[in-house]
């Protein structure tokens, strides 16, 4: 297969004439693959870009936090999936020690907030709405909760806030930490064998989309300063009295060597931009279709000539 | 060098083991017991012994476990450092060697048989035999030539491909005895070796190393716990205890005149007429030689038993192999040592 | 037992044992029940009075160590250097990345009919079906080339580490003050959370495969050092004469007589350090190591259940060979040919594996699928296997099952356990460790724990790790209930100890991530599913190691049980049982030190213990606090290590088992 994609790449190199983009070095390009599937997808993508593009590519399995420190050091070439709420934060602890570069947003937005699968309608159907959540905690009650309702937060590191939350706007809810994101697909998938009412902390673009249909919860619309300012919100006494922002950044970083390194490829780099829609494709041939992602990766860039092929020729 | 020379000569060897030995040595009041240095805190391995083996001899050392046996002959290789006193190996003052001179000593000169076999389990009977070979750097043809020489001569043709754990006992000591003739050693220290085989092959071995003997004529210190085997096998015998040298004689001569009360205690269930020879009870000639057929001087008195009880004459005539007189045998006193004394 | 641990100790002077422990206990109790009138510093350590060890040690990393010394750029130049070359070269061979000598990838059959003429050399038809089989599973279920990267990274982990432990048991053996300050560091070594050199592995030696081998290597060369220094000190004495008497220079000694004396347990290091490798495939994926451990954590957040497991059959097949063929390469030894047998005869199983590897290199020439199976070819049963796990939960007997332990074990025994310890004052904590390593132990167990609690009450995370040790007490304990009555059931006939050890192997082997995933799904993410994903684990070495004690006690003894008109029950519980209790007592100890690694694993479930810090500390560069975590963890472990091996030690000296 490897072969197969040689060949086209060279045959494509020709065919779009390869002008001068011998600036580019030699040495591979490190591309970061993360443990969700749009990520794994979206780089293999943009690998195969770049490989047509002339430049050697390779893949390196990486911790999504601790990439960026990889980043800094030049270990990892560049970042395809900064997400604001999840990886924000590190992204701007490593802007600020330096040897990081923001290369740009995606047109994709992230949203992640609390979250319930369609079923759960059946049981509390005021949804989404934060108030009729709160007004059927009990049908969320387990055994450790007593008469409170469970929500399933993100693991304590990604820092969601659940807690606060919850006390600021007075809701009868416990807030468990899970350890993991696949704590959370495993508690999802135990419930929908009986259909159980639950509600879990969860984000989009994902690949949950299309297993499990299901909704954000309407909390009151994020304002900003709502996690910095009490008077923000509708608890004048409290911190994060709203929901997070529906519209969150999702962008490309970069080794701040890789502009003087790689030229052309850093050029192709600042051009990239996916689209919620292509990113929920891309997780799609991997979920749904199980592919393996540098198949998927083909397929994709068949399907979807015209989203890439300006960002190569114009690449120069 | 003379063969009149001793081969292994050690004079006041000391072998202490504890913290600080050397030391202690020093400060030592000359006499101490092994009991009363034990409660020092040190135990006396080898305890001022002196004794030398001349070119061509068997010295038996026997003893009981921890007398010390087997550690003075460790000495005599320089396996373990002596405390005090000094060694000499052909004239050649161990102690002095350095590393190297160690190991071409020990590559040259000695040769060492184990109670256990002391086998490399990872190589097979040949290799095992050319070990002190190619240690020695010699190439693989002469030392592959070597070792079937030796193998053939131990009566092992034919096993040379087998690994010690397929051979039996008596088959894997038929190695290790090969091995440590490889080198063609002057000195040969045996260390118990037949003591891990059954009685059977025990006997066999002996038989087997005897015949050995005779066509190799080495100097051997051969190591023992079974005073029958030392008795059958020595040329003298040494016997320890608590590591020193209680008595180094010939067997006759311990036999009939035990020195201490702990060797007098070991001759005791000892059948002394198989053990004594006419030689040793031969008297000088007093006078005229009394008359008719002589006793031959190698036989023991056992082996002359029917003839002393059937003989009516007092003293009879001693005569070596060549059939000259070499003195004259009181019947009485042979009769003795056959029958124990009347008391 | 209680008489058992003070009967020994009779001879200090002073009190007697029983009375020091009985007043330390006492002095606990009284503390804990006066907690509400105590003064604040003797319930917890004040913030004011904990030293900032975090900060210090990060100090001493960024300054002294990469700033000052450039200890850094040395290991980067290792890993980008020789390193990555030998990685390049492993990894070019098996899956065919871009790197010299650009020969690979070899064709799955090749490799398959390699392993199984060495599985046959080793132990006849069945090796050979168990090595070939493993790869031909692999090719079939379309995991070939990220299970080739896993062993292109561990082909160079295991030797690396096999070469060190055995230079650095050799030294041990060697010198003795080199032993004496080697011990330590690998005692910590092996009760060391991996997470914590996971993070120095990716800044030493760069992210990916280069820190993954590093890792790798550092957590498997302990056991290689223990056993090489081992078999050195117990080659005969005899032997070692044998080869000074004919004239050995020194290396000659040790390479000729000392090493190929010591072969057996050398080898048997071998086999623990490829065991620990494996062990480290999933761990070292956080860190960038690619392959089989990567790709399971891919398919565990995309919840693809049935494909995990594939990959954790794998793990175990390839685990379970290599066990197995190290095992059997342990108790080969050599045959004698007769002479003058010809050259091909002498070397038959080489001639087969070179014949074998160049047919099916040409065969894999013209027929594809014996190269390279496509992912459409593949036979796996992903799907399929998702919708049976699915089906079986969905069963309502299953549930009420579940629900019913869920709520009993959560609510009245895990979560009051857990209150009750996080109450008690944190003096009477250690006081209490303190008398049951005393009682246990003796003297210097006791020292040993009352320093280390009171470094781990220093070290500011006193309550996270009251709640690790916590999970671990209560899965040890409920493990217990499980594993010894298996053990003594299993170790009645020869027939059920094979299976149940069998199993036992498996378990051990098997990815413990895979758990994690159906355990939520039967209790959520709760205590419960803690504890049990811990149980799963700790259960392995109690049975085991209750099935080895009862079944190694003497025969006579048990026949004079018999002779005496002893019952079963009667020869059990008085004869078997006490003789088996110091070896079942190494199995306990055991199953603490599995349950505080696994417990570190069980912060993905969600927990709120030392192992959810360390966790995060992942994911940035807090060095620092990584090693103050991991630190805790290890005093924990080695407090428990230290107090049971010295019981296990005197209770068989004193029943004449050693």
């Amino acid at each position: 297969m490897k072969t197969t994609i040689l060949m086209t790449a060279s045959a494509l190199a020709l065919a779009t004439a390869t002008v001068s983009y011998a600036a580019d070095s030699s040495d591979p390009i490190v591309i970061p693959i993360h443990n969700w599937s749009s990520q794994i997808v979206m780089s293999n993508v943009v690998g195969q870009i770049l490989e047509q593009n002339g430049n050697n590519v390779e893949f390196v399995t990486t911790d999504s936090q601790a990439v960026y420190e990889s980043i800094r050091l030049g270990d990892v070439t560049l970042e395809l999936e900064v997400w604001e709420g999840a990886f924000g934060a590190s992204f701007r602890a490593a802007l600020e020690k330096g040897g990081i570069v923001d290369v740009g947003d995606h047109d994709a937005v992230t949203r992640e907030d609390w979250w319930y699968p369609m079923w759960t309608k059946d049981a509390c159907p005021g949804l989404p709405d934060w108030k009729a959540l709160n007004d059927c905690a009990s049908v969320f009650a387990t055994a450790e909760t007593g008469d409170k309702g469970r929500y399933l937060d993100g693991p304590v590191d990604w820092l969601k806030h659940g807690k606060e939350r919850v006390e600021a706007l007075g809701m009868d809810f416990v807030v468990i930490n899970a350890g993991s994101a696949a704590a959370l697909w495993a508690e999802i998938g135990a419930a929908e064998a009986d259909k159980k009412p639950v509600v879990v902390f969860n984000w989009t673009p994902n690949f949950a989309e299309a297993v499990w249909p299901g909704e954000f919860v309407e909390f009151p619309a994020w304002e900003d300063g709502c996690d910095k300012d009490p008077a923000v919100g509708p608890n004048p006494d409290a911190l994060y009295d709203c929901g997070n922002p529906a519209t969150g950044y999702l962008k490309k970083a970069a080794w701040e060597g890789m502009e003087e390194k790689w030229p052309s490829a850093y050029g192709i780099l600042e051009k990239i931009s996916f689209t919620n829609p292509q990113i929920a494709e891309m997780a799609k041939l991997v979920d749904v279709d199980e592919m393996e992602p540098d198949e998927a990766a083909e397929v994709w860039l068949e399907e979807n000539p015209d989203v890439w092929k300006g960002w190569l020729s114009s690449g120069s | 060098m003379s063969d009149s020379t001793p081969v292994i000569s050690c004079k006041n060897v000391w072998k202490l083991f504890g913290p600080n030995p050397k030391q202690y040595l020093a400060d030592m009041a000359p006499g101490r017991s092994f009991d009363e240095i034990r409660a020092d805190g040190y135990i006396a391995g080898v305890k001022d012994v002196s004794v030398e083996v001349g070119r061509g001899e068997m010295l038996v050392i026997m003893g009981l476990s921890g007398s010390g046996k087997s550690t003075l002959v460790r000495c005599f290789s320089r396996l373990h450092d002596i405390t005090g006193g000094t060694i000499e190996v052909d004239g050649q003052d161990i102690g002095e060697l350095d590393e190297n001179g160690l190991i071409e000593m020990r590559r040259n000169k000695m040769g060492m048989v184990f109670q256990s076999f002391g086998l490399l389990p990872h190589r097979t009977v040949l290799d095992n035999v050319a070990f002190p070979l190619e240690m020695r750097g010699q190439d693989r043809h002469d030392r592959r030539e070597r070792a079937l020489e030796v193998i053939k001569l131990v009566g092992l043709e034919g096993r040379e491909e087998y690994f010690p754990r397929e051979l039996s006992g008596g088959q894997q000591q038929r190695v290790g005895i090969a091995r440590s003739l490889a080198i063609e050693p002057d000195i040969w220290f045996l260390d118990e070796p037949f003591s891990a085989l059954d009685p059977l092959i025990r006997r066999e071995m002996q038989d087997e190393f005897l015949r050995l003997q005779e066509m190799l004529g080495k100097t051997i210190v051969f190591i023992t716990h079974d005073f029958d085997e030392a008795l059958r096998l020595a040329d003298r015998i040494a016997i320890m205890k608590d590591g020193a040298v209680e008595q180094c004689d010939t067997p006759d001569q311990i036999v009939l005149n035990p020195q201490t009360p702990y060797v007098e205690k070991f001759t005791e269930e000892i059948e002394k007429s198989r053990v004594v020879h006419a030689r040793v009870l031969a008297n000088p000639v007093n006078g005229t030689a009394p008359e008719g057929e002589p006793v031959r001087a190698g036989h023991t008195i056992l082996q002359l038993a029917r003839q002393l009880v059937n003989d009516a004459r007092e003293e009879l005539p001693v005569a070596n192999k060549k059939g000259e007189l070499i003195g004259v045998m009181n019947r009485q006193e042979a009769l003795d040592v056959l029958l124990g004394k009347d008391t | 037992m209680a008489d058992i641990a003070t009967k020994i100790d009779t001879d200090t002077p002073g009190l007697p044992p029983m009375r020091i422990v009985q007043l330390m206990v006492g002095l606990a109790l009284v503390l804990t029940l006066a907690r509400p009138v105590l003064p604040d510093f003797l319930v917890r350590l004040p913030e004011s009075w904990i030293p900032p060890l975090a900060d210090w040690l990060d100090y001493f990393f960024n300054v002294i160590v990469i700033e000052t010394l450039r200890i850094n750029e040395l290991t980067r130049w290792f890993a980008e250097g020789p390193l990555d070359f030998m990685l390049g070269f492993t990894a070019n061979l098996l899956e065919g990345k871009h790197r010299w000598p650009f020969v690979g990838p070899l064709p799955w059959s090749c490799v398959a009919a390699v392993a199984a003429v060495i599985g046959y050399y080793l132990g006849g038809w069945r090796f050979a079906l168990l090595g070939g089989g493993t790869f031909v599973w692999t090719a079939m279920v379309g995991q070939w080339k990220i299970a080739m990267q896993t062993l292109s990274v561990l082909a160079v982990a295991a030797p690396l580490a096999f070469f060190i432990g055995l230079l650095m048991g050799i030294a041990a053996w060697k010198w003795n003050w080199f032993d004496r300050a080697v011990k330590p560091f690998l005692a910590i070594l092996q009760t060391i959370p991996f997470f914590t050199y996971l993070l120095p592995a990716v800044i030493f030696f760069k992210v990916g495969p280069t820190a993954g081998a590093i890792a790798t290597t550092i957590y498997a060369i302990p056991p290689m050092v223990l056993m090489t220094a081992l078999g050195l000190k117990k080659v005969s004495p005899e032997i070692v004469e044998a080869g000074k008497m004919s004239g050995s220079t020194r290396w000659q000694m040790l390479t000729k007589v000392y090493i190929p004396s010591a072969r057996t347990e050398i080898l048997v290091g071998v086999n623990q350090v490829i065991m620990l490798c494996l062990a480290m495939v999933v761990l070292t994926a956080f860190i960038g190591m690619p392959g089989l451990g990567g790709k399971l954590l891919a398919m565990m957040n995309s919840f693809k259940l049935g494909r995990s497991f594939e990959i954790g059959v794998t793990i175990v097949l390839v685990a379970v060979m290599l066990d197995r063929f190290s095992k059997a390469w342990v108790v080969k030894l050599p045959e004698h040919h007769e002479r003058g047998t010809s050259w091909f005869v002498r070397h038959k199983y080489l001639v087969a594996a070179v014949v074998g590897f160049v047919a099916f290199l040409l065969i894999a020439q013209f027929v594809e699928i014996l190269d390279k199976v496509g992912r459409r070819q593949s036979l796996s049963m992903g799907k399929e296997m998702d919708a049976l796990i699915k089906g079986f939960l969905a069963i309502d007997a299953v549930q009420a099952i579940t629900g019913w332990m869920r709520y009993f074990l959560n609510v009245w025994v895990l979560i009051p356990f857990r209150n009750a310890l996080l109450y008690i004052p944190t003096p009477a904590f250690i006081l209490l460790v303190v008398s049951f390593a005393y009682w246990l132990g003796g003297k210097r167990p006791a020292i040993f724990a009352a320093t280390f609690f009171t470094i781990v009450a220093f070290s500011g995370w006193w309550d996270r790790s009251v709640i690790t040790l916590y999970s671990v007490i209560s899965a040890v304990i409920l493990s217990m209930f499980i594993g010894i009555p298996l053990g003594i059931f299993a170790s009645r006939s020869e027939k059920w100890s094979t299976r149940i050890l069998l199993l036992c192997d498996t378990a051990q082997t098997f990815p413990s991530f895979i758990y994690l995933l159906p355990a939520i799904m039967l209790f959520g993410v709760s205590d419960v599913t803690v504890v049990l994903s811990i149980v799963i684990f700790t259960t392995v070495p109690l049975t085991r190691y209750t099935i080895e004690g009862l079944r190694n006690v003497p025969g006579e003894m048990t026949e004079a049980a018999d002779m005496s008109g002893a019952t079963k029950r009667q020869k059990l519980l008085s004869v078997q049982l006490p003789l088996a209790l110091p070896t079942m007592a190494v199995g306990f100890n055991q199953a603490i030190m599995f349950a505080f690694f696994m417990v570190i694993i069980a912060a993905f479930i969600g927990t709120q213990d030392l192992g959810q810090e360390l966790q995060r500390t992942l994911a940035g560069t807090d060095l620092g606090k990584n090693f103050v975590l991991g630190m805790n963890v290890a005093l924990m472990a080695l407090t428990f290590d230290l107090t049971i091996m010295n019981w296990a030690q005197k209770r068989k000296k004193a029943l004449g088992l050693s």
